[in-house]
């Protein structure tokens, strides 16, 4: 030890400031010259003056030296410090190899945390943080219609909405329009013709989005001659597909449903529109259809984004955007007064529901991560405990606890920065896996990958967790009394009171968060069960479902898709293995059109507002296809012609909501706002058909005959088997093919999977909470285990004096889950607490089942319950087994 | 005095605290008093120099303090030297030889400059 004076150095106080020890010396120097002068002869007075004259400038020397000194002590800590760290990582490498399996064990548990979270944060963060594929995203805005009836939140506007939204709105520097549905694109590919998407857009549009092209330009308001698109603009995607990334593409003509057309330019990698994935962009204009009176208002098609002018907010441009659809709501009463704007930002707008279970899942790792720095800690801690003579050794030898301590958080660190590294490695995995299940439950824009930023945060949390589960073993090494403990290592005392409190407190804290977790994945494996279990109202079992595109020139005369779908229908029922064939504009569970309809004879409601419903035109067969049962009247049949008087079938919930005497058959009502139409009958009554699987309730539906509502080119093909529907695919296109070899087929699945699907969303956050439930449940086991095996060994000595001193086996296991026991209820205490804030949380995801379901609570009490018992066994057999002799001696 | 000016001043005092110290550890002024005393009044070691030549030199690694007791019993700082302290010593004074002994030769030659014959 240099630089410090002997009689402070057992107290490792700092060293004194380098201006008092320059002083020190500087002082000794000139009273060492007036002894001298005085043993000369000098008179004390005369001595001290002639050593400062000899001296000189004592300030100078003195300011001089303490700098010099202070350089010097800096320079000396940084090194020991960097010293002491590189020992302490040697020391924490060297000791983390010496217990292989507690390394294991907890490099493991740790990249399961660790990992689950840069997952979920990976995602988390391409969908809510990441920034939207545009210029400025921040300032776009979404307008949708809202229907006051609640069946649509987020509807379409009619073309004369739009128009007076343009010219009345002044919170936007630019508005641009496009069509929500994407017509149907027949091109040529090398496989033969496929069906794609074409979405319609206003030239403004990607000006408003700040988007350019990557090649060529995109629309301009020229591009628009005439009925025909004669200009498209190539999505990425479609660029490599068709042309192959050819720089040359634009001027080249590709052929979409057989009509050649021009591309102008190709799109940005990223881009991704407002209507989601699209094959081709056709330029847009609505205003033609203003001058139909009835269509300009009367139907919806068109979604809305704006650019927000600079300093106007959301909120600014929704007040402005309410009160333009109240003023219109009162212009157009028949047409706008069951429709409202809604208007939110793009990014809501296009991240959507997908927040709330994002959320639960950020929250379920974060809480796994919890309960794996709980379950680390408690395993240290006990760790610490055999090591605690090692300790005691070293404070003994002069070791500092600071030092200690900072070589316990050195070797979690190192444990943390291994489970981190192990932990990303098993979020690329992760990713991996979640791109393959959630690429339908995500918006489209969001792309899965571990970012920069999300290797970031995991490596913060791995610090995180280092240091916070090296606290716990820490504090209590930084209390330890070396002589205490080592007194009591000889006597084998039990562990001390202060270190069990803290491992119970962690254990109740692991049995908290699991049961939280529990609860949550309960409450969303009922509402998804419930969700399926449900009926659909059609039975979708043995029914292939297929899209069709009906185009070319051949299709254009006049009643030339009926006699397509009479024979088509008439082919396929010939085939072997097929029950019944119907085509519709729709598949069931999927149906997004809605009509107005008056009944005639009824006096128009008050409020003025169109009752509006579900519709789809389909064929005779549909509802024997599908198993739909007939409540009252009939269905179609031979009589309904093109040129026979109109009639309809509507479902039971719309029967009972509009002709709630039940005297539905037989009365007649108009479609659409207008009051001219042509009356239409009400033939029957059908079964409800869920449309919407995550919803509880069916929607009112009205059907109509295909042959008197004909729906134009696309339709959907059902085909009812006799044995696996799959295996009519081949059959099935063998056919279309003789009947025209242009037509494609899309989409061909089983009923039952296409039903699935739209449940694809829900049925993965409930998947990956409930995985994260296990593995808390895992963990919490682990920890409970842990809990009671070192209570158990701490006190085996005393165990087995109690034995010989003739206390029953089952006295002693009372003992130990007694005083477990006090630490899981306390656990459960504090689930309680966890499951109000997690029902809260989920309560919007909920379906069919309370969000204090007495079924889930109980569960997850007997889950726990039983994996504490197991993991309880060992150690409580261990303890009543304790022989007396050998533990004794 | 000469030191004052010459300007070989720090590198001769240097050479001389680790002469001292090589005796073994001493103070600044035991330090002080046996330049003095070894060089016969000759070298009078200005003290405002000498202590901030010692914190450069620990700085330097070249010697290092620690606080004992004085013979007279008073606390004082005693520097001894590192063994990197003993090398610059062995370096310092061959350097130093010859450096002397070259200055020596030329002062003391008796042979002219051939432009000067």
């Amino acid at each position: 030890m240099r630089d410090q004076p002997p009689r402070k150095r057992g107290a490792r106080l700092l060293p004194p400031k380098p201006e008092a020890e320059v002083d020190d010396e500087l002082a000794f120097h000139l009273e060492q010259r007036v002894r001298d002068y005085v043993a000369r002869g000098m008179d004390p007075d005369t001595a001290r003056r002639a050593a400062e004259a000899r001296f000189g400038d004592v300030g100078g020397v003195r300011r001089e030296c303490a700098e010099l000194l202070g350089e010097d002590r800096r320079a000396t800590s940084r090194r020991d410090w960097l010293g002491d760290l590189r020992q302490d990582v040697r020391f924490g490498v060297r000791s983390a190899l010496r217990s292989p399996l507690f390394t294991l064990l907890a490099v493991v548990t740790l990249a399961l945390g660790i990992g689950a979270n840069a997952a979920v944060f990976g995602v988390v963060k391409s969908v809510l943080l990441d920034a939207l594929p545009y210029t400025d995203a921040d300032r776009l805005v979404r307008v949708y219609g809202r229907f006051l009836d609640g069946s649509n939140e987020r509807g379409p506007l009619s073309a004369g909405t739009v128009h007076d939204i343009a010219e009345r709105q002044r919170s936007f520097t630019q508005v641009a329009a496009f069509m929500t549905t994407p017509s149907d694109a027949v091109y040529g590919a090398d496989e033969g013709p496929r069906a794609g998407r074409a979405v319609w857009v206003e030239p403004a549009l990607f000006r408003t989005l700040g988007v350019s092209a990557v090649l060529g330009r995109t629309f301009v308001e020229g591009d628009i001659v005439g009925d025909t698109v004669r200009f498209v603009v190539l999505p990425h995607a479609t660029w490599q597909q068709l042309f192959g990334g050819d720089s040359g593409v634009v001027g080249r003509d590709i052929r979409i449903n057989g009509i050649a057309r021009t591309v102008i330019g190709v799109l940005p990698r990223d881009f991704v529109g407002p209507v989601g994935e699209a094959d081709f962009y056709y330029p847009l204009d609505y205003r033609p259809v203003l001058r139909d009176p009835v269509s300009a208002r009367g139907s919806g098609w068109l979604g809305l984004v704006g650019r927000l002018k600079p300093g106007v907010t959301v909120d600014a441009a929704r007040r402005e955007l309410d009160a333009i659809g109240e003023a219109l709501a009162r212009e157009y009463p028949r047409d706008n007064g069951s429709i409202r704007l809604a208007t939110m930002s793009l990014r809501d707008a296009m991240v959507g529901d997908t927040r709330t279970p994002l959320l639960v899942l950020l929250a379920s790792a974060g809480l796994v991560l919890l309960i794996t720095c709980a379950n680390l800690a408690g395993a240290l801690l006990s760790r610490t405990l055999t090591r605690r003579k090692e300790f005691a050794v070293r404070v003994a030898l002069g070791a500092g606890r600071g030092r200690l301590v900072r070589q316990l958080l050195t070797e979690s660190l190192v444990l943390a920065l291994a489970g981190g590294a192990a932990g990303i490695a098993l979020a690329v995995g992760g990713l991996a896996l979640l791109r393959g299940l959630a690429s339908s439950a995500l918006p489209s824009y969001a792309e899965l990958a571990l970012d920069p930023g999300a290797v970031l945060v995991t490596s913060l949390l791995a610090l995180a967790t280092g240091l916070l589960f090296g606290l716990a073993p820490a504090v209590t090494v930084g209390r330890a009394n070396p002589q205490g403990t080592l007194r009591d290592e000889a006597r084998g005392a039990s562990e001390s009171r202060r270190t069990r409190s803290l491992r119970g407190l962690l254990v109740a804290g692991q049995i908290a968060l699991c049961v939280s977790l529990l609860v949550g994945a309960g409450l969303l494996a009922r509402s998804l069960w419930a969700m399926t279990a449900t009926p659909l109202g059609f039975v979708p079992d043995g029914v292939l479902v297929a899209d069709l595109q009906l185009t070319g020139p051949r299709y254009r005369v006049p009643g030339a898709e009926a006699r397509f779908q009479e024979e088509f229908t008439e082919r396929l029922r010939a085939l072997p293995g097929v029950r019944h064939v119907a085509l519709a504009s729709a598949r069931p569970g999927a149906v997004g059109s809605r009509n107005g309809f008056t009944i005639v004879g009824r006096p128009w409601p008050s409020e003025d507002v169109l009752p509006f419903v579900l519709y789809a035109s389909v064929t005779d067969d549909y509802f024997r296809t599908l198993g739909i049962p007939l409540r009252q009247g009939r269905t179609f049949g031979p009589s309904e012609r093109a040129d026979s008087p109109p009639a309809i079938v509507i479902s039971e919930a719309m029967a009972r909501r509009y002709w709630p005497d039940g005297d539905a058959v037989g009365s007649r009502i108009r479609m659409g706002p207008d009051p001219n139409s042509t009356p239409i009958e009400v033939i029957g009554v059908v079964g409800d058909v869920r449309n919407d699987p995550t919803r509880p309730d069916a929607e009112p539906m009205a059907y109509g005959s295909w042959r008197q509502f004909p729906w134009g080119s696309g339709m959907t093909l059902l085909v009812r088997a006799e044995r696996d529907p799959l295996a009519l695919v081949g059959p099935v296109r063998g056919t279309l093919r003789a009947m025209d070899p242009a037509l494609p087929l899309d989409g061909a699945m089983t009923l039952r999977a296409a039903v699935g699907e739209g449940l694809a969303g829900r049925r993965l956050p409930v998947m990956l909470i409930t995985a994260f439930g296990a593995l808390a449940l895992l963990l919490a086991s682990v920890g409970v285990y842990a809990l009671f095996a070192s209570m158990a060994a701490a006190r085996e000595r005393e165990f087995g004096v109690r034995v010989a001193l003739g206390s029953s086996r089952g006295a002693i296991a009372a003992l130990v889950l007694r005083q477990g026991a006090v630490w899981m209820l306390l656990g459960l205490a504090g689930g309680a607490a966890g499951v109000v804030a997690v029902s809260r949380l989920l309560r919007g995801l909920l379906y069919g089942v309370q969000p204090f379901d007495p079924v889930t609570l109980a569960a997850t009490a007997v889950i726990l319950v039983v994996c504490a018992a197991v993991a309880l066994l060992v150690p409580v057999r261990r303890a009543t087994h304790a022989d007396p002799i050998a533990v004794l001696r | 005095m000469f030191a004052k000016d010459s300007g070989l001043l720090q590198g001769t005092l240097e050479l001389l605290v680790l002469k001292t110290l090589s005796w073994g550890p001493m103070h600044g002024y035991g330090i002080a008093s046996w330049i003095e005393q070894a060089t016969d009044d000759v070298l009078r070691v200005e003290e405002g120099s000498l202590y901030p030549a010692l914190y450069r030199m620990a700085r330097k690694g070249w010697i290092e303090a620690e606080w004992g007791l004085s013979e007279n019993n008073r606390r004082a700082k005693f520097y001894h030297l590192t063994a990197e302290g003993r090398r610059q010593f062995r370096e310092q004074t061959s350097g130093w030889q010859r450096f002397a002994s070259a200055v020596t030769r030329a002062v003391s030659t008796s042979t002219a400059p051939s432009w000067a014959r």
